[in-house]
């Protein structure tokens, strides 16, 4: 991964949820930090070292001084390892794309003592890894990777959804929410989406492939679908039917970018034929 | 001559029927080649969307050229087995006698209108089913055998005979088939021609004249069958002719007698009560006497169908499947 690009990528992340950023929220109640919260007398059981020389000099009674807690930016990455991410027709996978999006963001997520926390759905029970910082986070990140996509036939409407409501739920500070799928569920998820947005910065990078918009004529073939298991036979020869296709996706991808607009969620569309990473930052820019 | 065996299809080399086993053959074969087909299937996350695009094709609509082209291959198996299709063709010369009653007892309405209109539209009817290659006679009877001619091609001729009836008198049916018999044999030997035949129509018991049993047994000598219609209902009645106060003469059918005629001669006995039911009996002895049963192979309908349902399998599948099915 050029460090460059990722740097560039930092900036672009960092301005994204910069509303979650120390020193721009008030956190709930009083800790380390910065910047000034308090000065009260010091009771017994408060660290010495938080005594604060001159208001004690000033008052002629021990003060401490108590600082508004800074805190690090937690990022939540929902990667889809459903098995419809298992396909790739020109440089790669989707999920590889998704696995590389997912370890860019997490190295980005790291720095400043940041921490991710990970949520792999689509392939049976959801597989959630709490939020940890540093390379203990890392190692979390890439273990969840490891395991890949599920196993075909398993198909499981609504875990978009799910999943979503799921980060709603346990991610308590506001923070970066990046959900990496190829968002081919039928299951409506927008009002998830919504909730999610109203706490968090959203980004949803959504990984197709050519394949999926366009059919080239190669005749007769009979296709399957990886979840749900559906099997057809189709005439890839007839022009009708490849139009129809083409456009009935083009309309698909168009209703979930206008869907995502709508909600005000950054918008990623990658696809496995380009270098993503570039995209990725062209798109946050 | 007889009057059963309706057309049937039989074959010539019914060991050509075996290729029919190519079919549920060719079922598994196909079936096979299909499931080969969609399990090396391509993964493909958006078939869900190609199936729209595709649209739905009814199921029996693509088994239709699958199915036409096993029909096609059914078709040209039979074919295989040279079918042969019976046929009925008239008999050159053949001869028919019409023996009818017109005794008093024909009189009695337990037929509508009576027995004896009931018995000449029947007759008619029999005329108009009979191949006009065949001569028919006709002996009318009652005390004794009234109106007689002998076979001719002339239908007019016998119409007006049948139609000069009047119900009257006694019963002499062994007489009349007597005379029937010698308008056919004349010689008293028998295939004087070569295929005749008496249709006798009765309502009583034979009151008068020769025994008729002793007849059909000079008829199955000469080997001309006695075909016997015994018409009326058992409990039917006129009224007595002496004086209308007398009570009701009973004029039941004598259906055993007949029987016994037919039986011996070695034809068959009918038993109507039911004008429409005497003119399907008469329909049917018109349309079978003097005709012979023949078969003809009709092995090229089969393999023409055969071909014909091969090329609309064909065309119907080559532009949707690419291929033949």
């Amino acid at each position: 991964m050029p460090l460059a690009l990722l740097d560039a990528l930092a900036l672009a992340v960092t301005r994204r949820v910069a509303g979650a950023l120390p020193g721009d929220r008030r956190a709930a109640g009083v800790g380390a930090g910065t910047e000034l919260a308090q000065l009260r007398p010091y009771a017994f059981g408060d660290d010495v070292r938080r005594i604060d020389a001159a208001a004690t000099a000033r008052s002629g009674e021990p003060h401490v001084r108590l600082e508004v807690p800074e805190r690090t930016l937690t990022s939540w990455l929902a990667i889809d390892v459903s098995a419809s991410m298992a396909f790739g027709t020109a440089d790669r996978l989707k999920a590889d794309v998704a696995e590389g999006v997912a370890l860019a963001v997490g190295r980005l997520a790291l720095r400043h003592a940041g921490r991710i926390g990970v949520l792999a759905f689509g392939a049976g029970e959801p597989r959630l890894l709490p939020p940890r910082g540093s390379k203990a986070g890392m190692v979390a990140l890439r273990r969840a990777l490891r395991d890949g996509v599920g196993t075909d036939g398993h198909h499981e409407p609504g875990a978009l959804g799910d999943a979503l409501g799921r980060i709603g739920r346990v991610a308590r500070q506001p923070g970066l929410v990046v959900v990496i799928s190829d968002f081919r569920e039928q299951h409506d998820w927008t009002r998830a989406m919504g909730n999610l947005r109203a706490r968090h910065a959203v980004l949803a990078v959504e990984v197709h492939d050519p394949r999926e918009g366009s059919l080239p004529p190669v005749g007769r073939i009979a296709v399957v679908d990886p979840e749900t298991g559906q099997r057809l036979e189709v005439d890839t020869s007839r022009p009708r039917v490849r139009e129809r296709f083409e456009a009935l996706e083009a309309q698909r991808r168009q209703t979930l970018a206008s869907e995502l607009r709508r909600l005000r969620v950054d918008h990623a569309p990658l696809s496995t034929d380009e270098d993503w990473l570039l995209q990725l930052g062209r798109r946050l820019r | 001559m007889s009057v059963a065996t309706p057309m049937a299809i039989s074959f010539a080399a019914p060991a050509g029927l075996l290729a029919l086993l190519a079919i549920p053959l060719a079922i598994l074969a196909l079936t096979a080649s299909r499931r080969r087909a969609t399990r090396y299937a391509v993964r493909f996350p958006a078939a869900a969307t190609l199936a729209i695009a595709a649209g739905t094709v009814p199921a029996w609509r693509r088994f239709v050229p699958t199915g036409l082209a096993l029909a096609a291959m059914a078709a040209l198996a039979v074919a295989l087995a040279k079918p042969q299709h019976t046929v009925a063709v008239p008999v050159e010369g053949a001869s028919v006698v019409l023996v009818t009653d017109h005794s008093g007892s024909m009189a009695a309405t337990d037929v509508e209108p009576d027995r004896l209109s009931a018995a000449q539209q029947a007759a008619t009817t029999f005329l108009g089913q009979l191949p006009a290659a065949t001569r028919v006679g006709v002996v009318t009877y009652s005390d004794g055998p009234d109106g007689t001619r002998t076979p001719t091609l002339d239908r007019d001729v016998i119409k007006q005979t049948l139609e000069a009836q009047t119900a009257a008198g006694a019963t002499a049916t062994g007489e009349a088939l007597q005379v029937a018999l010698g308008a056919l044999a004349p010689n008293g030997r028998a295939a004087a021609r070569p295929v005749s035949a008496i249709v006798l129509l009765s309502d009583g018991k034979t009151t008068s004249g020769r025994d008729p049993v002793e007849v059909a047994r000079t008829a199955k000598r000469l080997k001309i069958p006695i075909y016997t219609v015994a018409l009326g209902t058992a409990d039917a009645t006129i009224p007595n002719p002496v004086s209308p106060l007398s009570p009701p003469i009973a004029v039941p059918p004598d259906p055993e007698t007949l029987k016994q005629i037919a039986d011996i001669s070695g034809g068959r006995s009918f038993t109507s009560d039911d004008a429409g039911q005497l003119r399907g009996i008469y329909r049917t002895l018109g349309s079978r006497l003097a005709t012979k049963h023949q078969e003809r192979e009709i092995t090229s309908s089969f393999a023409i169908g055969g071909l014909i349902l091969l090329v609309a399998a064909g065309l119907l599948s080559l532009p949707r499947v690419g291929r033949l099915p």
